[in-house]
């Protein structure tokens, strides 16, 4: 079954004087579970993304849509990122989400993804 | 035994099995209901029903599933299930299905209101009526609830297997109020609606919860509170099937084997130092117990017990127990006076409330309002048993003390 986890951190913990180290020592985080499910022969794939600043989005009301400059939900964590992964139990989902290096404040939501048809 | 009475027997063990292959309640509960009927329509009653009704059962449900399966071709991808039926064959560490689906339904990706619930449904086999009064809350919500804790257990993927043991700890709080709920429903099944052997079987599976996590002090407690009731169960009845309280029950009818159990467990617990409700609860219980071992019952130590118990679950029924409990140390008039602190409107209009508020009463010497009090929970749904003893002390009252208007 295939689980995406998305990860939602605030951003704001890498502007600080130790940012930079942070931030490295966050994507070291990343290599070394991309590793491990390389590894364990789990199929996996994912992104990075740009900072929520640099999010536009288009809000639907019946049939009429605005612009908005900047994420959807006004949180102090923003989606940064998302993997999916390939595992038998929401379980083994939950135990890869929880190595998932978050720093500071932040959630990461697992959702089971909806199989394609054929 | 009625062939009704004897499906429903046989519900929760067929319904475990099935779920632990199937992975998906709905469709197990619909199976067996499918089997169910089909024995009843069908007149003959096989030798080993259960066995029966799990083979059919099964059929039914691979044939909803391949019936799906043809409509969802996504669904293909899914192990097929002579696959899934070899798991039953590996070791277990919990060697007990119906405990295992306990521990399963109990999974933290469940919401917390939801976990005890679902194994209150699936596993124990209790009305949906019978769960939303134990959580004090309305059929629809209950309804609902396990509706969507289902869902997410099918939709989810969550897995069948138990965690490794580590992992245990966190459903322990869910398993053990399963555990609570299903004895308080049994304990109180006046109307005969539920499995006449469920106290039983939920007294095997809180000692084998025990045995398992003989590491937990809780589950200790838990399994000594349970059977500490359950030592009682003989004496609780008189030969009209009237209620007998615990102060008056005779002792000799007492299982003191189980009593010693309890005494064990609650020792073992003690150990840990790290005390909690369960085993708070026991200890009221054991305290009671002495009685025979004593002649009294030190209700001191029974109201200390309780006070200790208030400030780790404050709830309303906790307070008026240790308000029947301070009637005894300090006399009627405290005890009223507890009872008139109790906020909630539901505590105050429950039968429990009432009878209680008819000892103080009685206590006082306020014959009439002490009657009032027990015709108001007469007027309510009391189960036989209850309903007899309160007719017989409402009897006394109006025999003994005439009404002065």
């Amino acid at each position: 079954m295939q689980y995406m986890l998305l990860i939602n951190e605030d951003e704001s913990i890498y502007e600080g004087d130790d940012g930079a180290k942070l931030m490295e020592e966050t994507l070291a985080g990343h290599m070394a579970l991309a590793q491990a499910w390389a590894e364990k022969g789990v199929a996996f794939s994912g992104e990075r993304l740009k900072p929520g600043s640099t999010a536009t989005t288009i809000k639907w009301n019946a049939g009429s849509h605005t612009l908005h400059d900047g994420p959807f939900a006004e949180t102090h964590e923003e989606l940064g990122g998302f993997y999916i992964i390939d595992v038998p139990s929401l379980d083994e989902a939950l135990e890869w989400a929880k190595q998932i290096p978050v720093p500071g404040k932040g959630a990461v939501e697992v959702r089971p993804i909806w199989p394609m048809e054929g | 035994m009625s062939l009704a009475r004897e499906i429903a027997d046989a519900r929760p063990r067929v319904i475990s099995a099935l779920a632990v292959q199937l992975r998906d309640f709905d469709l197990v509960e619909d199976a067996f209901a499918d089997a169910a009927e089909k024995l009843i329509e069908g007149g003959d009653v096989p030798d080993r029903l259960t066995s029966w009704l799990f083979v059919v059962a099964k059929r039914k449900a691979l044939d909803a599933m391949r019936g799906r399966a043809a409509q969802d071709r996504a669904l293909q991808k899914s192990a097929p299930v002579e696959e899934m039926a070899d798991i039953l064959t590996l070791p277990e560490p919990i060697a007990d299905e119906r405990l295992r689906l306990i521990f399963i339904c109990c999974h933290p990706a469940i919401a917390l209101e939801a976990r005890t619930a679902l194994a209150l449904k699936v596993i124990c086999g209790l009305p949906v009526g019978v769960i939303a009064r134990l959580f004090v809350t309305s059929e629809a919500t209950m309804y609902q609830r396990i509706t969507r804790a289902k869902a997410k257990v099918r939709d989810a993927g969550i897995a069948f297997e138990l965690p490794e043991r580590k992992a245990w700890g966190e459903r322990l709080e869910a398993v053990l109020l399963t555990l609570e709920l299903a004895y308080t429903a049994a304990y109180q099944d006046a109307a005969g609606e539920l499995d006449p052997e469920l106290s039983g079987e939920v007294a095997r599976l809180a000692a084998m919860v025990a045995e398992l996590l003989p590491e937990e002090p809780e589950a200790l407690g838990l399994a000594a509170l349970v059977w500490l009731a359950r030592s009682r169960e003989a004496a609780r009845v008189d030969a009209d099937g009237a209620m007998v309280p615990l102060s008056q029950q005779d002792v000799c009818k007492w299982d003191f084997a189980a009593i010693e159990q309890a005494r064990l467990w609650l020792e073992g617990a003690a150990k840990f130092g790290a005390s909690g409700p369960y085993q708070v609860m026991a200890a009221i219980q054991l305290t009671h117990a002495r009685r025979a071992y004593d002649g009294k019952t030190d209700w001191g130590a029974v109201l200390a017990l309780y006070d200790v118990l208030m400030g780790m679950r404050p709830a309303p029924m906790v307070g008026l127990n240790r308000a029947v409990a301070l009637e005894k140390v300090e006399g009627a008039k405290a005890g009223l006076e507890a009872l008139d602190a109790i906020e909630g409107s539901r505590i105050r209009s429950s039968r429990p409330y009432r009878v209680a508020r008819a000892q103080m009463y009685s206590g006082l010497g306020q014959w009439d309002a002490a009657r009032c009090e027990l015709e108001q929970a007469l007027d309510q749904d009391v189960p036989r048993a209850e309903r007899l003893f309160l007719k017989r002390k409402l009897k006394e009252l109006r025999q003994n003390h005439r009404p002065t208007s």
